[in-house]
């Protein structure tokens, strides 16, 4: 198989992400907001009317439970938020603000558990805000992050500008321009978005972990880092889960560059804030394979699709099983993640990506996966995309197109073994021999225990003018 | 700057000039993030034809930051902050983009690392050790320097020194003394012990090349207001309710409510320019003339993260450095954009302020003392655009013709209209018939709370509409006319900060409101 079993390429490698945001969860990026987001939930937001415009609000609804007596009592943040809510609006219904709180506890408790229904929970406290106070900037905000945690990114990035526009101050609505703008490819606007976080409030946390997020779509690992441990430094003691987060993200920083003793310790500590953290069980599988340990990868990465049953987490466990020497089980699992991410493909929220790859690499069904990487191209241009995209393209013989595709993902500026791999795979196939040693070569050098690395090195010894 | 400015200052065959002579808030705290950052906090941005001796043909440039600082807040007081870029920017061609900029920063030295303080001295001589002093200091020692009356006296702990550059286009202008001198920040008035704080004003006035003179240092606060009562929401003194001055009240130079300001100080850059540095032909412009209009703003800046690193020694200067703040009217961030857009406004350029048109259009400060007089106070209709003299370059202070430009927060001024004596000159600048002074520029002793209450509330220059009623609506104020430290009478014209050991902050039912009269300010209702 030319890949050589390569896994799914994700830009913030380990942790299942596109781009920044998983699926089935809330933004990536937006994890670093937490700190921000319970603040401003717990004070009671600004409104974005003046108050001398100000309107009565609605009557109160009467107060329906919402479906989430599976949220045991107590636990995690999120739950004793959920928990503390909830016992507010029992005796008082009437509150718009612990309404909202309700509906970013609920928000959080996804990002925790990588639950997609926690979001339609939240969604239903959101429209109980928004009832009793028409208009409220808390109830919008939330509504936004949402949109983004179901990956409605058009939408979102539609009523995050409008709240921009109303009030610009906001850090928060900033950090979901970014979010939206880089899952849509839209990386000078997610820029410029993340800057004025950065200036607005200078040291913000959903700021720092944002612009770090970029700095690695532009290839400054190091500044990266730099931000994400200022993160780290600037996040409560108490917030377990968003500092096991940040840790898991500066291990995928390290993984990154090939340190992969580094990401590990990252990754136990970051488990050991915050135990099964589905996040930090990804990576470790990565870390595992990286360190040719795939029987160990093969037990995290089924750990971690326990706790996120989703079908990019399956493929991601069929493409350990095949490295661990496990090919029956590998085909079983890849079956189930087909019809699994089948049925989703027509939605925002989906695993085409790893479709794409799963039938250029694994099924040897190439014209399905030009398909389906086409239909995602056309509505987002994200590095991610555009580099499956290329990949499905490269293995349906069209090399010239793929390798123009290519281009545009690596003038981001991303750097990483795997993307240096198929960029030189591709020019190679162009007829681009020089330009194809130059990729390749830097794929080994940036990690010489990469996934890819002895693909590399033996499509290397391939070229012609070899030296 | 213009092209004479750069033969000028290119050339610099400039002769020394004696010194001239001395040196004193609107917008404090006026958004998020400047209440956080008083340093970078601007107070008010003034920009005038000078009116003192020496200053024909030249504009009187001041940029004030650091509000409500008490001269006796020892024992480090109030320096200005070596991280911080000040700027003061003008745009002579009507894009509201800055065609010259002007940057000062400042450079901190502490010379009494011992000391408690960082100022100290007495006498001529000092104070030495007595003959009981115990061992192991013997008497006759220097314990304590003597007062304070140059930049080079020992007491001076705390000495700052700054830069000045200028900007055109893409030439860089570094503007040092003529004599050769290292400018120096004048400090603040301690008290009449430790330094001769005048002598001190008169020596921090320099001259630089093509007749510029410069200045900076703690001054008294050349603004003043009833601030107390303003943000009670205008709960102004009953001695002046409604809001409405008598006619006697309104020609007074005097006090009828207390000024929150009195007492304190305000750390100050000033420069003075010939006008024909700073317009596009680089010639003096009559009134009629578009070019004669200027626009100002003053900007602080800090060291930014960037999302990109890789803008190091890129000559963009603005990717070094993140706004914290701007200014160009009086009151527009503090009392016309909305909270939730003040931090936006205070960082952005003035060049994108259409965003924020909804503020000028319809501005919720008239509708709020439309509501506060219960209808006495009539206001015009939204939209309301008898203030586009404020956001763009239209009559009356730009001539006819002038390409009005995008809606920007600019201080306009036209350098055609000749200035104005002191002595003849209003307090209410055009609206008193004084075409010399705001909102054609602004003066040190404009007073601005009024006019802009008239102006922004009173909608005197949309009159008439209907319920308009000049004895409301054209006096309305805040019954603080006059400052309480006298200015100077030449560049730069704000006055000598008050005493550290002396200072008085007048406070409401105390007496010293009524200027020259000592009588006690009323009292509270």
């Amino acid at each position: 198989m030319p890949t050589g079993g390569v896994s799914v390429q994700k830009n913030m490698q380990g942790t299942p992400s596109r781009d920044g945001v998983p699926r089935h969860r809330p933004s990536q990026i937006a994890r670093g907001l937490t700190v921000l987001v319970i603040a401003s939930a717990v004070i009671t937001g600004t409104g974005v009317t003046p108050a001398i415009h100000a309107q009565e609000p609605s009557p109160p609804s009467p107060l329906t439970p919402l479906a989430s007596s599976r949220v045991p009592s107590t636990g995690s943040p999120a739950m004793r938020r959920i928990d503390a809510a909830r016992k507010v609006l029992a005796s008082d219904p009437t509150r718009s603000d612990v309404w909202n709180e309700l509906g970013w506890a609920l928000s959080r408790r996804a990002r925790e558990t990588a639950d997609q229904a926690y979001y339609a929970e939240a969604w239903t406290a959101t429209e109980r805000s928004l009832q009793l106070e028409p208009g409220n900037l808390e109830g919008r905000k939330l509504q936004v992050w949402i949109l983004l945690g179901q990956h409605q990114f058009p939408r979102a990035i539609e009523a995050a500008e409008q709240l921009n526009r109303a009030v610009p101050d906001d850090v928060l609505v900033y950090g979901f321009l970014v979010d939206g703008y880089v899952e849509l490819g839209r990386y000078e606007e997610a820029e410029k978005a993340a800057q004025w976080m950065l200036d607005i409030r200078p040291g913000n946390v959903p700021g720092l972990t944002r612009a770090a997020h970029l700095r690695e779509l532009f290839g400054d690992h190091a500044g990266a880092v730099e931000l994400m441990d200022t993160a780290y430094r600037r996040t409560a003691d108490t917030e377990l889960e968003d500092r096991a987060w940040i840790l898991t993200q500066i291990a995928h920083l390290s993984l990154l560059t090939c340190r992969a003793e580094a990401a590990e310790r990252l990754l136990n500590e970051a488990l050991a804030l915050f135990p099964d953290y589905h996040y930090a069980l990804a990576l470790l599988a990565e870390v595992r394979l990286q360190q040719g340990r795939p029987a160990e990868a093969v037990t995290l990465r089924e750990r971690h699709y326990a706790a996120a049953p989703h079908p990019e987490n399956q493929f991601e466990l069929g493409v350990a099983m095949e490295r661990a020497g496990r090919p029956a089980e590998a085909q079983a699992a890849w079956r189930a993640f087909e019809t699994a991410a089948r049925q989703e493909m027509a939605g925002w929220d989906n695993a085409n990506i790893e479709l794409v790859y799963y039938y250029a690499d694994h099924a040897d069904q190439p014209a399905d996966a030009l398909k389906i990487a086409h239909g995602e191209w056309t509505r987002r241009q994200d590095v991610r995309t555009r580099e499956a995209y290329a990949w499905a393209l490269h293995k349906n013989g069209q090399s010239r197109d793929a390798r123009v595709e290519m281009e545009k993902a690596l003038a981001v500026g991303i750097k990483s073994p795997v993307s240096f791999y198929r960029a030189g795979a591709i020019a190679a196939a162009a007829g681009a021999p020089s330009d194809a040693r130059r990729y390749l070569e830097q794929s080994v050098s940036a990690c010489g225990a990469s996934a890819v690395a002895e693909s590399a090195r033996s499509l290397l010894r391939g070229l012609p003018g070899e030296p | 700057m213009n092209r004479r400015l750069a033969r000028l200052l290119l050339g610099a065959t400039v002769t020394v000039c004696a010194l001239g002579l001395q040196l004193s808030a609107s917008n404090h705290r006026e958004a998020p993030i400047t209440a956080l950052d008083h340093k970078a906090d601007i107070t008010d941005i003034f920009a005038f034809m000078s009116y003192g001796a020496g200053g024909a043909n030249k504009v009187t440039l001041i940029l004030c930051v650091d509000p409500l600082l008490d001269p006796g807040n020892g024992p480090t007081w109030f320096p200005f902050d070596d991280e911080i870029l000040y700027e003061i920017k003008i745009d002579n061609n009507h894009d509201a983009v800055e065609d010259i900029t002007i940057q000062f920063r400042f450079e901190t030295e502490q010379r009494l690392p011992s000391l408690f303080q960082v100022y100290a001295g007495v006498g001529a001589t000092g104070a030495r050790a007595p003959a009981n002093s115990p061992a192991p200091v013997p008497p006759g020692t220097l314990i304590v320097p003597p007062q304070i009356t140059s930049f080079n006296s020992p007491g001076l702990g705390q000495r700052q020194s700054y830069s000045v550059t200028a900007f055109a286009g893409n030439q860089r202008f570094n503007l040092t003394a003529v004599d050769g001198r290292r400018l120096y920040a004048v400090p603040t008035n301690v008290g009449p012990r430790t330094i001769d704080y005048p002598a001190l004003f008169s020596q921090g006035i320099f001259d630089l090349p093509a007749g510029i003179k410069v200045f900076t240092g703690t001054t008294d606060d050349a603004f003043w207001i009833d601030l107390g009562a303003a943000f009670d929401t205008f709960n102004l003194r009953s001695t002046v309710a409604p809001g409405a001055l008598t006619p006697a009240q309104d020609a007074a130079l005097e006090n009828f409510a207390p000024d929150t300001v009195s007492g304190y100080a305000v750390n100050t850059i000033a420069i003075e320019i010939p006008v024909a540095l700073l317009t596009r032909t680089g010639r003096i412009e009559p009134a009629t003339s578009p070019a004669a209009t200027l626009g100002v703003w003053a900007t602080t800046s800090r060291p930014r993260v960037s999302v990109r690193q890789n803008n190091m020694g890129v000559p963009d200067r603005s990717g070094l450095f993140r706004q914290v703040q701007r200014m160009g009217n009086p009151f527009i961030n503090e009392l016309i954009i909305g909270v939730g857009s003040k931090d936006r406004f205070s960082m952005d350029v003035p060049a994108n302020d259409a965003q924020f048109v909804g503020f000028f259009a319809d501005p919720a400060l008239p509708r709020v003392l439309n509501a506060l007089t219960n209808g006495v106070l009539a206001i015009p209709p939204a939209p309301r655009f008898d203030l586009r003299p404020l956001v763009q370059y239209v009559p009356p202070i730009a001539a006819p013709g002038t390409p009005p430009g995008p809606v920007a927060d600019l201080l306009r001024l036209n350098t055609g209209v000749p200035p104005t004596p002191f002595a003849s000159a209003s307090r209410l600048g055009v609206l008193g018939g004084d075409n010399a002074g705001f909102p054609n520029g602004r003066r040190v002793f404009d007073d601005v709370t009024d006019i802009t209450l008239r102006v922004v509330a009173g909608g005197v220059l949309a009159a008439p509409f209907p319920g308009y009623n000049p004895a409301v609506n054209a006096r309305l104020g805040d019954g603080v006319n006059v400052n309480d430290t006298p200015y100077q009478p030449t560049f730069p014209y704000v006055g000598h900060s008050p005493s550290g050991r002396d200072r008085r902050h007048i406070d409401p039912t105390e007496p010293g409101c009524t200027a020259g009269e000592g009588a006690p300010c009323p009292p509270e209702e």
